[in-house]
């Protein structure tokens, strides 16, 4: 397999390793060729940071839901209990 | 595998007692409308959450928080126990915040993760031009991710953001795993190219 074959499958499958998706051979062949292409090596990188910045993006931690978020519940149960299952 | 700037998340909250959730489900099952409210309101705040991630806009996230609730109440007799509680409701919210996308135009959500992230420092010990470079990342990767279709916003929100596991994610999603896998590469690429190899890197 070439090297212009190893790239262009090595790209398609950036996101795939850093999710550790692929299976040791793979990951392997994707090793193999990111060492010696500066372009994977840099879109892996890339790409960890992307997933690790995306994870870090946690500024909604300890936001409440809105007090109201029940209010439509009890003027639909009123209309009845929920429907049977097999209605 | 890449390791989580959070650590270990726990993505699905702990029912404070199985048996307890058991109980309430049959009462609800049964009409009792407390029992539904005490079921599902331990895990309103983080559906609400998830809605502002999909949505952008508090007011609207808070309107379809109030239909997910109605149709998760209407349907819970059909809620036969294959997947968490928690998965099921969580679905219908994926399902309502797509719904709520389509009726819209489509235009970038206000704010996409939430305004608190935005020119937080990451960290105190951080000097100025890292912090501002930081916060230069936060906010192409908030403008990118508002940019994406709702199926890949949703992906990356579920497996990166909430931080389910594929299996978990593609569940309240509502695909197959490889279905759910495909779009969450697809977002990531996009995300990718939207903010550049150089931001990333540097910002990493």
């Amino acid at each position: 397999m070439g090297y212009a074959d190893d790239h262009q499958w090595s790209q398609r499958h950036l996101s795939h390793y850093v999710e550790g998706d692929l299976s040791h051979r793979a990951r392997r062949r994707l090793d193999r060729h990111a060492r010696d292409c500066a372009d994977c090596g840099r879109g892996l990188r890339a790409l960890r940071a992307l997933v690790y910045a995306i994870q870090g993006l946690d500024g909604l931690a300890g936001v409440r839901a809105p007090a109201t978020i029940f209010d439509r519940v009890r003027p639909a149960a009123a209309g009845g209990p929920p429907a049977p299952q097999n209605a | 595998m890449t390791s989580s700037p959070r650590g270990d998340r726990a993505p699905e909250p702990e029912a404070a007692n199985v048996a307890t959730e058991a109980s309430l489900l049959a009462r609800a099952k049964a009409g009792d409308v407390d029992a539904f409210e005490q079921l599902s309101g331990a895990y309103a705040d983080r559906l609400y959450m998830l809605l502002l991630r999909l949505l952008g806009d508090p007011e609207e996230a808070g309107e379809v928080a109030q239909e997910v609730m109605v149709r998760a109440w209407r349907g819970i007799t059909r809620f036969q126990g294959r997947s968490s509680y928690f998965t099921w409701l969580y679905r219908i919210a994926v399902n309502e915040a797509n719904r709520a996308l389509g009726r819209r135009e489509r235009r970038p959500p206000s704010v996409p993760l939430g305004p608190q992230e935005i020119d937080r420092p990451t960290s105190p010990n951080d000097d100025p031009a890292r912090q501002a470079e930081n916060n230069e990342l936060r906010r192409a990767l908030a403008a990118a991710l508002a940019m994406l279709p709702p199926p890949l916003r949703t992906a990356i929100v579920l497996r990166d953001v909430e931080g389910f596991s594929t299996q978990q994610a593609a569940e309240i999603a509502g695909v197959s795993q490889a279905a759910f896998k495909s779009r969450l590469h697809q977002a990531r690429l996009q995300v990718r190219a939207a903010i550049g190899d150089d931001v990333l890197v540097a910002g990493g």
